[in-house]
């Protein structure tokens, strides 16, 4: 017998409407309002445990401790899968929904389910981290909506093959994965069928849909850069000859910090590149040509900059997704920022 | 320009006296064929074994997929590579089909080499898993590559063509069982009814990044690093003009039986005269410099508009770098009022959620994606390994790794495997095979 727990808000968990939208969270054993419903729906096989219910407004204003308490609740339980809502069009219902479910997905990696209507901002603020299913305007579309949460959370328990978030009826979570046509049609025919479609004017679905651009602006020049502290961030790959942080040659997610505070220039065979995307031929001969500390640390002496910053930081490019890559930026900028760096020479291969 | 191919039926191959094909029956010399591979004094080692479709066999590094052919009239099957330099795309070559010649080395791999199991659930990743396959596996004295990442792969990969050569040839005096014929008229000199269909142009961009000679795709023999868009007729690739290179992480490569087959070509010859009026194929390639990008996409957008091409379909032999020039081509394609398609892979990291491609443009709005080189395989241990299962992880394949702290080693002590679809032997099937698409979860 598998374990399931729902989340519900106050009005549905019967405690009142709006002037009990402050209640604390409860845990309370076997089914209340909705829970009736799904469990029917989820059959003989999947008991609902318990039901957690909470104030919307207490949610919204006590979020953290809200959180905390009901995973608290839910750690000596058995979970296998967390269900929430549905939430139709409630704003703070759905957003607490998305909430507690992102943090059951993250404490105890057990599905979580969800049910929204797209126009409930809670889709949009928690798409990416749950199933959250496209559901009704109002408490009207309850069966419905409980039907569709109860049919999937049965079919991830049982180990089916799941389809993607169209064939299955919830937002997608951006993650985009190859699956193979049934039935089969080959990319050379799917090629001449959008071709002309688009030739004679008909509407057409790309597979590929341009996501919105995450355009990083130009920064604002250094208005004194011989007071300026620079340092020098890589994506060519070049580490100690050792690579003692095993970056990896391609689809890096490892990135590395070398101290080079008594380094005038990086000599071959103490560095190298590691990349695999380019000949490294130059680049492990004179390291330099990669990471120019040579030429940082003359305009250092001349004054044309302040200091070179005491590390540099390396990664490699080449395959390496654009997730990853921000991900490791993001670790990098803490670091240059609590070393007080005023601007970054980023270079790539 | 007009093409005959004329295609034999391989229904079984086997080892015996004489190399010949009767009724769907290919018997080699396996001694004779040998000899073949082993004229090049660079071969080391070298031996030939059959798979087929189903057998419980993993063949790994393979480094390229050659099919049989012969020229009715003489001269070598890839121009300027194998022999002299001929006019490719005209008269009757014949074909073995159903069948290639694989090489795979008998140790060492690299990024460039792929994977291919001929039965099991990992057969699915693979069009190679559906042929039946003559497989050499050798070793060689390239010294100066053995423990490079990246390897040209130079003798073994001509010992291959040799092979398909000499294989090819034991069908030169018959009659072949299937004739397709493959005829454009010139672009100014076709009927009324093929001029008023909307006309379209196919791009191609081979595999070209590596600055260094031989590891790029060659066409009659010359390194598309070192060439400008230029105007084919889709014959000539079809017949052995271009041969595939020794660069591309494995999934994302076009191999020279994938240029032989091209199967967009073929789709498009399909619609000539019915829907489209096929103008022929811009050949660009993927240099890794944003000038010779741009200079690239200049020469596309100029070539198609000059052809009068209304619409066009772009292919790219990779992904990452290449990526910048696939898009950049469609968008020149598009601002010259051209109507166009692309064919691509993607790449989505582990989890699925990083951009697709390095560069996007809202006016790439008509994409067919083909794979996804990231996504995580985990196969189980096959009965028999043809070259060097260890290499998956040892050698710097693009979609293997010696270890990794949450996964462990690609290869594992029992023969099982975890890898990245980036080095299934040409698994993304961008070519036009590739019944996967890419959805969204």
């Amino acid at each position: 017998m598998k374990k399931a727990i729902l989340y519900i808000n106050q009005f549905f968990g019967q405690i009142g409407g709006e002037e009990e939208a402050d209640f604390a969270p409860e845990i309370k054993e076997g089914l209340v309002g909705p829970a009736m419903e799904l469990q029917k729906q989820l059959g003989e096989d999947i008991e609902i445990t318990h039901t957690v219910i909470c104030g919307d407004n207490y949610m919204g204003s006590n979020t953290e401790e809200a959180v905390n308490t009901i995973i608290g609740f839910l750690e000596d339980k058995e979970i296998d899968i967390f269900f929430a809502g549905p939430a139709f069009r409630a704003g703070r219902y759905g957003s607490a929904c998305g909430h507690i479910g992102k943090a059951v997905k993250e404490k105890f990696d057990v599905p979580v389910i969800s049910s929204m209507n797209e126009e409930n901002p809670g889709v949009e603020m928690f798409r990416e981290h749950i199933y959250i299913f496209k559901g009704g305007a109002s408490a009207a579309a309850m069966r419905k909506d409980i039907k569709k949460m109860a049919e999937f959370g049965r079919r991830i328990l049982k180990g089916d093959t799941l389809g993607s978030a169209d064939e299955e009826g919830y937002y997608g979570r951006g993650i985009r994965r190859q699956v193979w046509l049934e039935p089969p049609i080959t990319a050379a025919d799917r090629v001449i069928d959008m071709l002309l479609k688009k030739i004679h004017g008909e509407p057409f679905q790309t597979e590929l849909p341009i996501p919105d651009q995450d355009m990083v602006p130009i920064a604002e020049p250094i208005k004194d850069l011989s007071k300026a502290k620079i340092a020098i961030v890589t994506s060519g790959g070049i580490v100690p000859v050792d690579n003692p942080d095993r970056i990896q040659s391609a689809s890096a997610t490892r990135w590395g910090k070398y101290d080079i505070s008594d380094t005038d220039r990086l000599e071959p065979k103490v560095f190298k590149t590691i990349h695999a995307g380019f000949d490294p031929a130059a680049a492990n001969n004179d390291p330099n040509v990669i990471v120019p500390l040579d030429v940082m640390r003359e305009f250092e002496r001349e004054g044309k900059i302040g200091k070179v910053h005491d590390y540099f930081y390396s990664t490699v490019g080449t395959g390496t997704t654009e997730g990853e890559a921000a991900r490791m930026a993001r670790e990098i900028v803490v670091d240059l920022q609590d070393a007080n760096v005023d601007g970054v020479i980023l270079i790539s291969t | 320009m007009k093409l005959e191919l004329g295609n034999f039926y391989v229904k079984e191959i086997v080892f015996g006296d004489e190399t010949s094909y009767s009724n769907g029956l290919l018997t080699i010399n396996k001694e004779e064929a040998l000899d073949i591979v082993r004229e090049d004094e660079h071969i080391t080692e070298a031996d030939l074994f059959i798979v087929k479709p189903g057998d419980n066999v993993r063949l790994v590094p393979v480094k390229e997929a050659i099919e049989p052919r012969v020229r009715v009239e003489g001269g070598p099957v890839f121009p300027g590579v194998t022999g002299e330099l001929m006019q490719s795309g005209n008269g009757r070559t014949l074909a073995l089909k159903d069948c290639s010649v694989l090489v795979v080395g008998k140790h060492w791999g690299g990024f460039q080499d792929g994977l291919i199991d001929m039965g099991g659930e990992g057969a699915k990743y693979t069009y190679y898993s559906q042929l039946k396959n003559i497989v050499l596996v050798a070793d060689t004295d390239e010294e100066f590559e053995k423990r490079e990442q990246q390897k040209k792969n130079k003798a073994l990969r001509w010992a291959g063509m040799r092979l398909a050569e000499y294989i090819g040839s034991c069908v030169k005096d018959l009659e072949p069982e299937e004739l397709e014929t493959f005829e454009l008229d010139p672009i100014t000199k076709r009927s009324s009814e093929e001029n008023d269909l909307p006309s379209v142009v196919l791009v191609l961009q081979p595999q070209s990044q590596m600055e260094e000679l031989g590891y790029n795709d060659l066409i009659y023999g010359w390194d598309t690093n070192r060439m400008l868009p230029t105007f084919m007729h889709p014959n000539e690739v079809l017949d052995g003009a271009i041969i595939s290179g020794s660069f591309m992480p494995c999934s994302s490569k076009w191999s020279t039986y994938d240029f032989q087959n091209f199967p967009m070509i073929k789709r498009l010859y399909e619609e000539h005269g019915k829907t489209l009026n096929f103008l022929g194929i811009i050949m660009s390639n993927l240099n890794v410099a944003l000038e010779q990008k741009e200079r690239a996409a200049l020469f596309v957008a100029q070539m198609a508009k000059s052809l009068g091409a209304d619409s066009a379909i772009v292919a790219e032999e990779g992904y990452g770098n290449p990526d910048a020039d696939f898009i950049a081509c469609i968008v020149a394609l598009e601002d010259a009022g051209i109507k166009t398609v692309g064919l691509t892979n993607e790449c989505t990291g582990r989890d699925g959620r990083s951009q697709p491609l390095v560069t996007l443009d809202p006016k790439a709005d008509a994409i067919i994606s083909c794979g996804d080189v990231s996504q995580l395989i985990e196969l189980p241990p096959m009965e028999t390994v043809l070259g060097e299962l260890e290499s998956l992880g040892r050698d710097g394949f693009a979609g293997g790794w010696a270890g990794d702290e949450i996964l462990g080693p690609s290869v594992r002590e029992d023969g099982s495997i975890i890898m990245e679809n980036n080095s299934m032997f040409c698994g993304d099937q961008v070519v036009g095979w590739s019944t996967k698409t890419m959805k969204e979860f």
